[in-house]
C-alpha cells in the first residue's frame, strides 16, 4: 500500500504522558485528508442505506396508505404505539421474545465458548481441525432446510428423535413439533446445532493468541491443567467474551425470524409469536404498514437500551466496554 | 502495488457514485408503459414464460398490444402484492388474489379504478354471474374483473380400494363418514396385518384465518353452522356464535380422540396433503373436487394398471337428522384490477379495458386456458385432446398455459377451460361426470355466505390479531389442549378484542347493501 498515506510519524507520535496530541479539526482534516477520503464511501453507505431509510419510520406515526404517500397520509401521533401497548398481543409478544432471549443467553451463548475450550485442549491437530470443520457445516444450511430436517426427525411414526424421546418419556406417539411446551426446547436445539460450530471460530482465534510462554511459566510454578485453564486461558479470552456478550445483547430481541416462522402452528402460536414474526404477519401479509412499523420501532429502541445497558454493566464489572 | 492519491480519489468517487446511484435507482419495470404496451403482474405456478415464446406472441396478437408481464411465484404473491402496492411502480393491470387488507385500503384511497358501471359497455367483460361479481366487490363497488371459479367445489375423496375391501359405501351422512373413518383405522384396509392406517387426513391450514375454505369450514357448514356469517334472529352472526359450530367440532374431536385423524393434523404441510392418501396411510380427504384430477395423476404414477380403482368421490354430507347443508365457494378467485397510478385518464382506461375485452373473447380465453389449437391440443367432440406431448416446443406451450397464462383467464380457468380436457381413462371420465352431478345436487342445499361483498373497516385494521384467536383455539380444542369451556372463552375474547365491532359494521353494511 501507499506509504505516503500515513502521516509523518514524528508529528503523529503522542507527546509523552499526555495522551494523543490535540490537533485543530481543520488541520487534522487537511493532514489526514487521504484517510478521510477513504472513509467517505463508508459514510455515504451508512447515510444512504442506513440513515436515509429511517425517514420511513415516520409512517409509524401516520395512518399510512401507500397511494397517498408520506405527505398525504393522516398523521395520528402515538396511536399505533397505544394500540400496541394496550392491545391483547403485547404481553404475549414481549414475554415470548424475552424468554427466547433468556434461553439464548443461558444455552446458546456459552455453547461456542465451551466447545472452543474443549477443542483447545485437544492434542491431535488433525482431529481438532476436522471436528472444527464438521461443526461449521450446519451454519451454511438455510433455516428452511433445518426446519424440514426437524419435521422429519420429529415425524410421528418414523421420526428418529420423536421415537427416541417417546422411548425415554413413555406415553403414546406424540407430534412433538405441535406441542407448545416443546417449541422452545426445539428452537434452542436447532440454534445450538446450527450456530455453535460457527461461533467457536472467534474464540478459537482468541485462544490461539494466548502467549505459550504463560503456560510454560505456570507449569514451572507447578500449575496443573485446571489451574492453567482458570488463571491463563479464561482471563485471556475474557475480553472477547465480554465484547461478544455486548454484541449479542443488541440482537437478543431479533429472535430468528425464519426459524420461528417455519416452526409455528396453531398449537404453539401462543409461545411462538415474537415481535419479528408479528411484524411480518401484521405488516406484510395483512398490509398494516404503520402499525407494524411502530412495533418494529419499539423493538429497535429496546435493542438500543439493551446494548447500552450491557455495556454499562460490563464497565461496572471492571471490564472494558465497547464504547 | 503503489496507489497514487489521484487513483485513490478516482476509486473513491466511483464507489460513492455507485452507492448513491444504487440507492436512488430502483427498478423501473412498472414505469409508465408506452401506448402500445400493457404492463401486468400475474401469479406464476411454474417457470416464467419466454416473452418471445409462442403463447405470449399469440396472446399479444389477440390483445393488440405488447405485454410486459411481471411473473411472481404464487407462494410469495401476496407479499409481493403488498410490497408493490406500497411502491410507486404499480403495473397497469394487476391480478389481485382477493380482498386482502392492503388492496382494500389502496382501492378505497383511490389507487385503483372503480369499474362498477363501466364493464357493461364491454361485451366480454360484462359479468357472466351477477352473484360472483357482487361477491368480488368491496361493499358493492367493483374494483376489478373477477376471475371465475366454480360456485361449488367442495367434495370428499375416499380410497375406493379400501371401501371395496371393507365392503363399505361412499358415505352420505356424517355418521357414515365416522364409520368409514373408524373402519379405515381399525380394520386394516390395506391388508398388511398392521394397524398403521387412519381415516381422515387434515393438514395445517396455511393461514390462521377463520373463514378460509378449510375442511373445518366445510364440516361446520354440514352440521348447520353458517358459512362464515349467517342470519340468526334477524342479525348476522359469525359461525362460532352458533351451537352447530360446537356440535360439529365435538364430532370432529371424537374422531381425533379415537385416532381416526392423522396425528400430525396441526403440522402436516398442506402441500403434502395428498401424500398420506396415495401412499396408503390415510383414506379420506375433505377438500375440492378438482383434487381428484391431481390424485389420479399421483395414483397413476404408483400403479399405472389399477389406479382407476383407488379413488372414489362423494359430495357434501347430511348431518345426523338427515338435513343437508352444502359448503359453496365464492364463485371467484381474485380479480384483474387497473391502477390509477399508471392508467391516468378515462381515455387510457378505455384503451386498457378494450384490450382486456379482446383478451376475454372466446379466442383469447381459449389461448389462456387451453393453448394454441393444432399445436398443443386438437378438438374431438368438443373436448380438448392434448397432442405432441413429446415435442419440447409443445411442452413449453403447455407449461406457459397451465402454469402461467391461465392465471389471466377471467371466464375460463383451471378445470373450466373453454374446452374441457378429454379424460384419460374410463374412471376419470366417470369422475368428471360425477363431479358435475354432485355440483348440481349440492348447489340446491348450498349455504351461501352473505358477507362476501362486505368489507368491515375494523376487520381490515384488526383482522390480523382477531383472526388467529378462534382458528387457533379450534385446533387446540381438537388436539385436546383446551376444553370446550375454554374454546367458548376464546370466542368471547374474539368478541371483546374487536369482534363485536366487526359484527356491528357487517350488519350495518349488509343493511346498506339492501340485505340478502
Amino acid at each position: 500500500m501507499a506509504t505516503d498515506l500515513a502521516p509523518p510519524p514524528a508529528q503523529a507520535a503522542p507527546k509523552p504522558g499526555r495522551g494523543p496530541a490535540r490537533v485543530p479539526v481543520r488541520a487534522a482534516l487537511l493532514r489526514y485528508r487521504w484517510l478521510y477520503l477513504m472513509l467517505l464511501p463508508g459514510l455515504v453507505y451508512f447515510a444512504v442505506f442506513k440513515y436515509l431509510p429511517m425517514y420511513g419510520l415516520t409512517i409509524a406515526f401516520q395512518d399510512f396508505v401507500p397511494f397517498l404517500g408520506y405527505s398525504g397520509s393522516e398523521w395520528v401521533g402515538f396511536k399505533h404505539f397505544e394500540d400496541l401497548f394496550t392491545g391483547p398481543d403485547f404481553g404475549r409478544l414481549l414475554s415470548n421474545t424475552l424468554i427466547l432471549a433468556l434461553l439464548t443467553i443461558v444455552f446458546v451463548f456459552p455453547a461456542p465458548i465451551i466447545v472452543a475450550l474443549l477443542l483447545n485442549e485437544l492434542r491431535i491437530n488433525v482431529l481438532k481441525r476436522s471436528i472444527q470443520s464438521l461443526i461449521y457445516i450446519p451454519h451454511f444450511l438455510s433455516w428452511t432446510i433445518v426446519a424440514s430436517l426437524t419435521y422429519l426427525l420429529f415425524a410421528v411414526d418414523f421420526g428418529v428423535v420423536a421415537n427416541f424421546i417417546q422411548g425415554v418419556l413413555g406415553g403414546p406417539p406424540t407430534d412433538y413439533v405441535a406441542q407448545a411446551e416443546w417449541f422452545r426446547p426445539i428452537i434452542v436445539m436447532q440454534t445450538l446445532w446450527k450456530a455453535t460450530g460457527w461461533g467457536t471460530i472467534i474464540y478459537l482465534a482468541a485462544l490461539a493468541g494466548v502467549d505459550p510462554n504463560l503456560y510454560e511459566a505456570a507449569r514451572m510454578d507447578g500449575a496443573g491443567r485446571a489451574r492453567q485453564f482458570w488463571h491463563i486461558t479464561l482471563p485471556a479470552i475474557r475480553p472477547t467474551i465480554v465484547v461478544m456478550a455486548i454484541l449479542t445483547s443488541g440482537n437478543l430481541l431479533d429472535a430468528s425470524f425464519e426459524q420461528i416462522w417455519l416452526m409455528t402452528n396453531s398449537l404453539n402460536r401462543s409461545v411462538a409469536d415474537v415481535f419479528d414474526t408479528y411484524v411480518y404477519y401484521v405488516g406484510i401479509t395483512q398490509g398494516a404498514f404503520s402499525y407494524s412499523t411502530a412495533v418494529g420501532l419499539f423493538k429497535g429502541l429496546a435493542g438500543v437500551v439493551l446494548i447500552f445497558g450491557s455495556n454499562w454493566l460490563a464497565k461496572r464489572l471492571g471490564q472494558r466496554g465497547l464504547f | 502495488m503503489r496507489t497514487t492519491p489521484r487513483r485513490l480519489l478516482a476509486g473513491t468517487i466511483a464507489l460513492t457514485t455507485a452507492l448513491v446511484a444504487a440507492a436512488c435507482g430502483g427498478d423501473d419495470s412498472g414505469q409508465k408503459a408506452a401506448s402500445n404496451e400493457l404492463t401486468m403482474m400475474v401469479p406464476l405456478f411454474g417457470t416464467a414464460p419466454d416473452p418471445e415464446g409462442e403463447v405470449q406472441r399469440a396472446v399479444e396478437k389477440v390483445v393488440g398490444k405488447k405485454l410486459k408481464i411481471t411473473w411472481v411465484p404464487n407462494a410469495e404473491y401476496q407479499d409481493k402484492t403488498n410490497v408493490t402496492l406500497a411502491s410507486d411502480t404499480i403495473p397497469q393491470v394487476m391480478v389481485v388474489q382477493g380482498k386482502i387488507p392492503a388492496f382494500v385500503q389502496a382501492a378505497q384511497a383511490g389507487a385503483f379504478w372503480e369499474l362498477t358501471d363501466k364493464l357493461d359497455k364491454y361485451p366480454n367483460l360484462k359479468a357472466k354471474s351477477e352473484q360472483a361479481e357482487r361477491n368480488a366487490s368491496i361493499n358493492g363497488k367493483v374494483y376489478g374483473i373477477y376471475r371465475v371459479r366454480p360456485l361449488l367445489r367442495s367434495a370428499v375423496l375416499y380410497r375406493k380400494d379400501w371401501l371395496d375391501k371393507l365392503d363399505l359405501k361412499v358415505p352420505e351422512t356424517v355418521d357414515e363418514l365416522y364409520e368409514v373413518a373408524k373402519a379405515f383405522t381399525e380394520k386394516d384396509p390395506d391388508g398388511n396385518g398392521k394397524k398403521d392406517t387412519y381415516g381422515l387426513i387434515l393438514p395445517k391450514w396455511p393461514t390462521p384465518v377463520f373463514c378460509s375454505a378449510s375442511p373445518y369450514n366445510a364440516i361446520e357448514t354440514w352440521f348447520g353452522a353458517p358459512n362464515c356469517y349467517g342470519d340468526r334472529g334477524g342479525k348476522l352472526v359469525p359461525a362460532f356464535d352458533t351451537e352447530e359450530f360446537y356440535t360439529a367440532n365435538r364430532w370432529l374431536k371424537k374422531m381425533v380422540d379415537e385416532g381416526l385423524v392423522n396425528p400430525d393434523f396441526a403440522t402436516l404441510d398442506s402441500g403434502k396433503w395428498n401424500d398420506p392418501f396415495y401412499q396408503g396411510k390415510g383414506g379420506i380427504i375433505i377438500d375440492v373436487n378438482v383434487r381428484a384430477t391431481q390424485m389420479y395423476g399421483l395414483l397413476k404414477e404408483q400403479d399405472p394398471e389399477n389406479y382407476g380403482d383407488k379413488l372414489a368421490m362423494g359430495g357434501n354430507l347430511k348431518r345426523p337428522d338427515g338435513q343437508k347443508f352444502s359448503y359453496p365457494f365464492d364463485g371467484y378467485n381474485g380479480f384483474l384490477a387497473i391502477s390509477k397510478q399508471s392508467v391516468r385518464t378515462e381515455a387510457e382506461l378505455d384503451e386498457v379495458l378494450k384490450a382486456l375485452d379482446r383478451l376475454a373473447t372466446k379466442e383469447g380465453q381459449t389461448l389462456l386456458a387451453n393453448g394454441i389449437e393444432g399445436r398443443n391440443f386438437t378438438l374431438e367432440n368438443g373436448f380438448d385432446v392434448p397432442v405432441g406431448d413429446d415435442d419440447p416446443a409443445v411442452k413449453t406451450i403447455n407449461n406457459d398455459v397451465d402454469f402461467a397464462f391461465i392465471q389471466l383467464g377471467t371466464w375460463a380457468t383451471i378445470g373450466m377451460g373453454v374446452y374441457e380436457a378429454m379424460p384419460a381413462s374410463e374412471a376419470e371420465r366417470e369422475n368428471l361426470r360425477l363431479r358435475k352431478e354432485l355440483v348440481e345436487l349440492d348447489l340446491q342445499t348450498a349455504v351461501h355466505n352473505p358477507t362476501l361483498p362486505i368489507v368491515s373497516p375494523t376487520y381490515v385494521s384488526k383482522g390480523a390479531t382477531l383472526d388467529p384467536i378462534v382458528s387457533d383455539a379450534r385446533v387446540k380444542y381438537l388436539a385436546g389442549e383446551i376444553t370446550e369451556e375454554q374454546l367458548r372463552a376464546e370466542v368471547r375474547r374474539w368478541h371483546e378484542s374487536g369482534g363485536d365491532q366487526v359484527i356491528a359494521e357487517i350488519n350495518d353494511l349488509h343493511a346498506k347493501l339492501g340485505g340478502s
